[in-house]
């Protein structure tokens, strides 16, 4: 099975990277992620375009903050989400 | 135009102008994405002077014939899927033309925007875009042709088997859509917060060279067009041009027509469906305006029967594995992502096998249904009409569904 590669940065500050994964994927696991860490700050990144959209909508529609997107190199972006 | 994104102050008049044409042409239309109403609009209209130039779009067929030229290379004899579009030399073959032009107007955009790279897949991706590319093979000859030539340009003109396409799409976009969304839903099940190693956050990298690279593709796509032009083959260079145009419209705008089939019933969100109908609708009133003139009243009138319904839904799960439609995954494919490479082989693979599956041509024989056009109900006005009570019947669909998120949440 396809695993997500996560690291922690510090604390109640995570980074999932899931660069490799194309559209939908991104937008359907956030939700999942979201609800899966206490509060405290998530960098997701992807390495799909629409991403960048549609992933702030659903962080957004749940609640968080997403004070940033940020693209990190050529067709590859950091999204930060805050959850309270 | 306020929004100035050179922050840095313009000293003179001609500063300023300068600034305005970057902010202009090279931000707004290279750099940011363009709304998908711009999109919706641009496409239809693009769609229609097209059809005005020589054909609608749609690029499976084509791609069908490209998978029957590999098998007679190999030395296997079989003839292309669909006869309208003859084993041809791809560089003379207009039809070509056209995918070719997406690819290297996508390409262009994508490297403008510095949205290209080389996305390499886990293995149950490739396996996923394989599984998809045959199936979107088997739908498009069953259905046919693919979802961008079925069901939008179809029922712009007047093709009983455009609604009826959208049918199978819609349940079958929502079948691949859930496998992924399971997939996804495994992976976030697997990770806990509670136990991760510590690492270093990812650095921005400087910009790249993609946009000269890009603009480089731009002065290439116009070189090979002109050469076209001077050997007399306008039909070859007016499709390379607009397959281009449809190109940058896909990657700028982000109008994937999977998303908008899947995510009707998946996420209960029609927003991309909706802006499809509201061009779809743009759409059919210039085919009507053009076929009422006699100008090819029977095209893009295709087929009708259970083999559309069944086409669609195969080609429906297909498109959501493989991660894009016909026009999708040549757009993902420029893009960079190696997963669409993948279906894009076994897609023509497939659909270029059909006579040998089949033993008859697309459109020839037990399986398939006649050609039917709307016009036929009270000509141009009374079959544009049927269509416009179809298109409203799916918005209320679309209205239906999405109701429904609050009563589940």
């Amino acid at each position: 099975m396809r695993e997500l590669n996560a690291i922690r940065i510090s604390d109640g500050h995570y980074q999932v990277d899931m660069r490799g994964w194309v559209c939908p994927y991104p937008k359907y696991a956030v939700e999942g992620l979201v609800r899966k860490f206490d509060k405290g700050r998530l960098d997701l990144l992807v390495d799909c375009p629409s991403a960048t959209e549609d992933v702030p909508k659903v962080a957004k529609a749940m609640g968080c903050a997403v004070p940033e997107v940020n693209q990190i190199g050529g067709g590859e972006w950091q999204i930060v989400i805050v959850k309270q | 135009m306020t929004t100035q994104s050179n922050s840095v102050a313009a000293t003179s008049r001609w500063g300023t102008i300068s600034n305005n044409l970057t902010d202009v042409f090279y931000i707004s239309v290279w750099r940011k994405a363009w709304p998908l109403w711009v999109g919706a609009v641009a496409l239809a209209i693009t769609n229609l002077f097209m059809f005005a130039f020589a054909r609608a779009v749609g690029v499976f067929p084509q791609m069908g014939m490209w998978g029957a030229q590999v098998y007679n290379l190999a030395g296997v004899k079989v003839d292309a899927p669909f006869t309208a579009y003859p084993l041809t030399p791809l560089h003379l073959d207009m039809h070509s033309m056209i995918n070719f032009g997406i690819i290297l107007g996508v390409g262009m955009a994508a490297l403008l925007a510095e949205e290209f790279k080389i996305r390499k897949e886990h293995w149950s991706g490739y396996a996923a875009a394989a599984a998809g590319g045959v199936l979107m093979g088997l739908g498009t000859v069953i259905m046919p042709p693919c979802n961008v030539g079925g069901f939008y340009t179809a029922t712009m003109a007047l093709s009983l088997s455009g609604p009826l396409a959208a049918i199978g799409l819609v349940p079958g976009a929502y079948v691949g859509g859930l496998l992924m969304k399971w997939q996804a839903k495994q992976a976030v099940a697997a990770l806990d917060f509670n136990a991760l190693p510590v690492g270093a956050p990812v650095t921005k990298r400087p910009s790249s060279a993609q946009p000269y690279v890009g603009a480089t593709i731009g002065v290439a796509l116009v070189v090979i067009a002109a050469v076209y032009a001077a050997q007399g083959m306008v039909k070859q260079c007016g499709l390379l041009l607009f397959g281009a145009i449809f190109g940058i419209i896909f990657q700028r705008s982000r109008l994937c027509f999977t998303s908008a089939f899947r995510e009707i019933l998946i996420s209960r969100n029609g927003t991309l469906m909706k802006w499809v109908l509201f061009s779809i609708a743009i759409g059919t009133v210039g085919f009507a305006l053009l076929k009422a003139t006699g100008y090819q009243p029977m095209h893009y009138v295709l087929p009708v029967g259970l083999h559309t319904v069944v086409g669609g839904f195969i080609f429906g799960i297909g498109m959501s594995l493989a991660g894009g439609c016909g026009i999708g995954i040549l757009w993902r494919s420029a893009e960079g992502y190696t997963r669409a490479w993948v279906a894009v082989v076994t897609g023509m693979m497939t659909a270029g096998a059909w006579v040998l599956i089949y033993g008859k041509h697309v459109g020839e024989g037990w399986l398939y249904g006649k050609p039917h056009s709307l016009a036929q109900y009270g000509g141009w006005f009374g079959g544009s009409a049927i269509v416009f009570a179809f298109l409203a019947a799916f918005y209320l669909f679309i209205l239906y569904v999405e109701s429904g998120k609050r009563e589940r949440a």
